[in-house]
């Protein structure tokens, strides 16, 4: 497998400043104040509702983050008597924190504004509603300071579910997605994928701008699919769920017979169960490849194993399966561990 | 497992033209042939992927063979760099 680290350097380099959410269409930024400011950085991919903060309760407040004002921020500062308001305001805003979002279009008062010009806090004005502009605002930032790596392989949306194709170079993964986009599954990205951990903490694929949408056939040249099979064709990016891994039929070489073994690529950290499936002339491999996905949705949604079937039927015991192996090892440890 | 680095000459650098070159003579070996640039790694015989490096010229690639006949990919390969792909007179 092909695994690179892209930025395996000191994760405490990577920020982001805070211009560049203004140009996003998804955060819907209005207004912006103290423009002086927007090269502050954030640093941190978490967000923050300062809440009792503003209470004077600062423990917990966290200056390296992006503070977001909701209607319970703007409305607790909006009732307290003047003094006070100006003092809470003045304790926050002293933290030194990069940037404040105010969400809903709310208006900002102008002593709000004066004090973060003066500890050098831009604020941001979103039309979002509070919980939509945290997801959006935190999906961002997730993707943006998770670690990334590039892995060579196919992935596709098939039934819903992230597969990565992955197997040596001219073993047919291209020619197989073909096929599957032919299907109607969906393609994400040919040949390179870039993954990073979302807010979830679990790997999504990504396609790499420079080539996404095209696919390499030999003999046909790199084709454009959204051209050929339409917009429905093609996804931007999907949650890992699987890893199928082609190879050349090796003779000598043991296969999973039963579906009793289970091996897992270790993406990001991450393991994501893997299927290998080797290659020979002839044999179907979309049709192997979507049964595989199949098998693993019901898999997940508890569905029995031959293993379980053979037990629960007692048509064998499942200790004696094994027993006209080569290596006569009659304890199998890890082939009950199926259920 | 065989490596070496080498300078992109071509005016051009690794565009669509020499990427189809460079992709379509590591296929005719048996190795497994990547490239590193910065900290990129991409299959020598995938187009898309020696394209996503958009190297230009006078960056420096790292070029990476493991097999039966790695030293004569890597000896054709290099040359086919230093050849600037055949392109300029």
């Amino acid at each position: 497998m092909n695994i690179r680290m892209m930025k395996d350097k000191d994760k405490d380099q990577v920020s982001i400043e805070i211009k560049e959410l203004i140009g996003h269409n998804d955060f819907e930024i209005l207004k912006v104040y103290n423009e002086k400011w927007l090269t502050n950085k954030v640093l941190h991919p978490r967000i923050q509702k300062p809440g009792l903060a503003l209470a004077g309760y600062l423990k917990y407040l966290d200056k390296d983050r992006l503070q977001i004002f909701g209607n319970t921020e703007m409305g607790y500062l909006k009732h307290l008597p003047r003094p006070e308001f100006e003092a809470r305001l003045s304790n926050f805003m002293a933290a030194r924190i990069p940037g404040i979002i105010v969400s809903g279009n709310q208006e900002v008062d102008a002593y709000i504004i004066d004090s973060a010009n003066k500890y050098k806090t831009p604020i941001l004005v979103s039309n979002l509603r509070t919980s939509l502009l945290m997801s959006r605002i935190s999906t961002f930032l997730y993707r943006f300071f998770s670690q990334k790596i590039r892995i060579n392989g196919v992935l596709m949306d098939i039934m819903g579910q992230g597969i990565l194709i992955q197997g040596q170079s001219g073993i047919g993964k291209s020619e197989t997605a073909l096929e599957l986009i032919n299907k109607g599954h969906r393609l994400i990205s040919d040949d390179l994928v870039e993954f990073y951990l979302d807010s979830n903490d679990e790997p999504v694929g990504r396609s790499i701008e420079k080539i996404r949408n095209w696919l390499e056939v030999r003999g046909l040249g790199v084709i454009n699919i959204v051209d050929i099979f339409g917009v429905g064709a093609v996804l931007e990016e999907k949650k890992l769920d699987l890893v199928i891994n082609l190879e050349k039929w090796d003779p000598k070489k043991k296969y999973d017979r039963l579906g009793a073994e289970n091996l897992y690529a270790p993406i990001l950290g991450k393991d994501i169960l893997m299927f290998n499936l080797p290659v020979a002339l002839g044999r179907n491999l979309s049709i192997l490849i979507e049964a595989a996905v199949k098998y693993y949705i019901s898999r997940k949604n508890g569905g029995r194993s031959f293993i379980d079937h053979l037990n629960k039927n007692k048509i064998i015991e499942s200790k004696n399966i094994y027993n006209d192996d080569d290596n006569n090892n009659k304890e199998q440890p890890g082939i009950m561990e199926e259920k | 497992m065989i490596k070496e680095t080498i300078e992109i000459t071509n005016k051009l650098g690794l565009h669509a033209r020499a990427a189809a070159k460079l992709s379509h003579l590591a296929n005719t070996f048996h190795a497994e042939i990547h490239l590193n640039y910065n900290t990129d790694r991409v299959d020598a015989k995938s187009l898309l992927g020696i394209l996503t490096l958009a190297a230009s010229v006078g960056n420096k690639i790292t070029i990476e063979a493991n097999g039966k006949d790695e030293k004569k990919a890597l000896g054709e390969i290099v040359a086919l760099f230093k050849a600037k792909f055949n392109e300029e007179s």
